[in-house]
């Protein structure tokens, strides 16, 4: 359409320039002596300015056109880099550095951006080394025995356990309410395919997606560093997935709390809590603390495990991936879905040997109970904690350039 | 042939023509007696009340059997006697620390403590002495642990068990116990029980001025945990689930108030062979275990 026009006004132009010439020189050769010859002149000068005019007119917008796309070239690699940078800081600023850090992700990231995820993850997660750790398991007798017991007795399995990097402390509301607000409770694909009908029922006490007792999908003033509760096992695995992580095991639960170490042919010692084998009120916040409620993960540091990891015992249960082994004799006594594994006691258990590494009890994965948070875990094996030298610093602006946009799409496709 | 001497312990002989009263029911007995030989309350409650010159208050807790008597006591006297900031107990007599004990050891164990005898003579009663920071004067309640199906017995057969009405006739307050769960699986036994149980109550005393009509009256919902929105409001949990025991309390009691309470946090049933199913707590959370008797304490002394 455009080059029609074009030609049309062109072919207009031509000929309104021939019949302005041709009678200027009619009208010369008629009054060759007179002043009006210079008139006829002219005339035919103002035809050629008019083609003249023309032409260039339909040649200014695809110049302009030109133009524009050479800018457009030089600032792509910019932009693009923007728009990374800001897509990483935000994923930073929701504590998704896990992400990241993924071996698929990682390359590409500047050394900069790398750099700020590797010390966002050492700063939030402890190390847990891998080795043998000693997990107690509820060893229900045989019902058929006329010698059943109502309660269970803990034996002990040895489980080998690779290194893997836990959260220093328990997921708090303010963390998690990136998640509500960056939609998590909307993302499908982050959600356990069984459980997706009940999503639209994890909501607060105003109907909106969140924990129970928040409201309005805020959580409650003053609460922004407490750890979150009201949240059942599958919004705990959910937002484990979010921000790249995962529940951890029992086995390695526990094996961050008692850091047991190996004593070759004499076995292992591991501890009952995280800062030694004796109960001590002051280091964690269970009912006889007095407090009756959460505290700010900040709190009781002197409870810290050895390898630097807060509040694994007392003020929240924490769900892990574990089935709780109920002593069911058969399908029918078993509740409809298994219960999960919690750990670590809460702000009311009562008794203190309901709260150390040894123990474990059971919830429904559903329950959305006040005193129940979580806290994630990550495998080494699933970190990029190396990068090759000539990645990062030395990508050039055309590699940027030529990767950008792949780069970009590559990482919100990890997002999503 | 020697002789021998019996020393003749005429103090002994005073003693036993002195009659004591029960503090229960206040019929003579001698003064070695164990239990009262009328209503089997333990003496020692009589004895206490003399020698210290007390004469302490009577709060019962009823409901239900299964209801969670004996573990709502038990746990609510750990609890105040470990942790005095709100309130403080302190036991009366050694007698008085066997509930406590029999209730704590078993939930330690993660097992719910057995069931309560039916027979008052083998029913744990508890005497002590509660301090609150706010009061000056501390209280003496006396407290059993009564078997339900015992008062159910007798609000069906009256003098089957005459512990019952003669402590329940003393009472200054009471504390009666509702199934949770059972209400909200749709069971209506828990709401025709307690409704039996008060109307019980308005006819054992139904003086115009210090009858039932005027004490307080603490209704609990006992397993809450497993029933957590009876938490966020127990008044609108009986509105909604126990309807008649609901309207009951409007017309029949001035003074009462609805509270929720759970003990364990999370429970799992599994089969014993020779028990049947087991329901065990998975772990030992206290909720709202002192308010309703934080309550009633109040109440009872203003």
């Amino acid at each position: 359409m455009q080059f029609n026009s074009t030609v049309r006004s062109l072919v207009r132009s031509a000929w309104g320039a021939a019949l302005a010439g041709l009678l200027s020189v009619l009208w010369c050769w008629y009054f060759r002596d007179t002043w009006l010859f210079w008139f006829g002149n002219l005339g035919v000068g103002a035809s050629l300015l008019r083609l003249g005019i023309c032409l260039r007119k339909e040649r200014a917008p695809a110049v302009r056109h030109h133009d524009h796309h050479q800018e457009a070239i030089a600032a792509a690699p910019v932009e693009a880099a923007n728009e990374i940078g800001s897509l990483v800081d935000q994923m930073l600023s929701d504590g998704r550095y896990a992400l990241l850090l993924r071996p698929q992700i990682a390359g590409d990231l500047t050394d900069e951006l790398y750099q700020s995820a590797l010390q966002m993850l050492e700063d939030e997660m402890a190390i847990v080394p891998t080795g043998e750790v000693g997990v107690a398991v509820n060893d229900w007798d045989d019902p058929d025995s006329m010698h059943s017991r109502s309660e269970p007795e803990a034996s002990e399995v040895v489980i080998r356990v690779d290194s893997l990097y836990i959260d220093r402390y328990p997921v708090t509301n303010e963390q998690f309410q990136s998640f509500v607000d960056a939609g998590g409770y909307e993302q499908s694909s982050i959600w356990h395919p069984d459980i997706l009908p009940a999503v639209l029922d994890f909501v607060d006490r105003t109907g909106l997606p969140g924990p129970r007792f928040w409201q309005n999908g805020r959580y409650p003033p003053g609460m922004a560093r407490h750890p979150v509760v009201g949240i059942s096992w599958y919004e705990a695995l959910a937002y484990a997935r979010w921000v790249g992580k995962r529940l951890p095991t029992d086995a390695e639960w526990v094996k961050a709390g008692s850091w047991p170490v190996s004593l070759g042919n004499s076995g292992r010692r591991q501890r009952r809590y995280p800062w030694g084998q004796t109960m001590d009120r002051e280091r964690a916040n269970l009912w006889a603390s007095g407090i009756g409620s959460t505290v700010s993960i900040d709190e009781f540091a002197a409870g810290v495990s050895v390898g630097g990891v807060y509040q694994l015992i007392g003020n929240v249960w924490e769900w892990t991936t574990g089935d709780y082994q109920t002593g069911a004799a058969n399908a029918a006594d078993q509740d409809a879905e298994p219960l999960k594994n919690i750990r670590g006691g809460a702000f009311d258990t009562y008794f203190e040997n309901q709260a150390n590494c040894e123990f474990s009890s059971g919830e429904h994965p559903l329950g959305r109970k006040h005193n129940i948070g979580f806290r994630c875990a990550l495998g080494l094996c699933d970190l990029a904690l190396q990068r090759q030298p000539d990645v990062g610093s030395a990508v050039d602006s055309q590699s940027v350039e030529l990767s950008s946009e792949s780069e970009v799409s590559e990482i919100e496709e990890v997002v999503a | 042939m020697s002789k021998s001497l019996l020393p003749m312990e005429s103090f002994k002989l005073a003693e036993y023509a002195q009659q004591i009263p029960c503090y229960i029911c206040s019929m003579d007995n001698s003064y070695d007696a164990e239990m009262c030989h009328w209503c089997q309350a333990p003496m020692a409650l009589a004895h206490q009340a003399n020698s210290q010159k007390l004469r302490p208050k009577m709060l019962a807790a009823i409901g239900a059997s299964g209801v969670g008597k004996t573990v709502y006591l038990g746990m609510l006297l750990d609890m105040l006697s470990r942790q005095p900031q709100r309130m403080q107990i302190l036991a009366r007599g050694a007698f008085s620390i066997t509930l406590q004990q029999t209730a704590i050891a078993a939930l330690a164990r993660r097992e719910f403590p057995n069931k309560t005898p039916n027979e008052p003579d083998h029913w744990n009663w508890m005497h002590c002495q509660v301090t609150m920071p706010t009061r000056k004067h501390s209280a003496e309640l006396i407290i059993p642990d009564m078997s339900g199906e015992a008062v159910l017995e007798e609000v069906d057969h009256p003098n089957t068990y005459r512990a019952i009405p003669a402590f329940l006739r003393h009472c200054s307050g009471i504390l009666l116990l509702i199934d949770a769960v059972q209400l909200m699986e749709g069971s209506r036994e828990q709401d025709y029980f307690s409704m039996k149980l008060l109307s019980y109550l308005s006819e054992l005393d139904d003086d115009p001025k210090r009858g039932w009509k005027h004490r307080p009256v603490a209704l609990i919902f006992t397993k809450a945990d497993q029933v957590e929105r009876c938490f966020d409001d127990p008044a609108a949990y009986a509105k909604q689930h126990a309807a008649g025991l609901w309207q009951h309390c409007r017309k029949r009691f001035r003074n009462h108030q609805f509270f929720a309470s759970g003990v364990a946090g999370a429970c799992s049933t599994r089969f014993v062979r020779g028990r049947g199913q087991i329901t065990s707590p998975l772990r030992i959370e206290p909720r709202g275990i002192i308010e309703p008797f934080e309550w009633l304490v109040g109440q009872m002394n203003s």
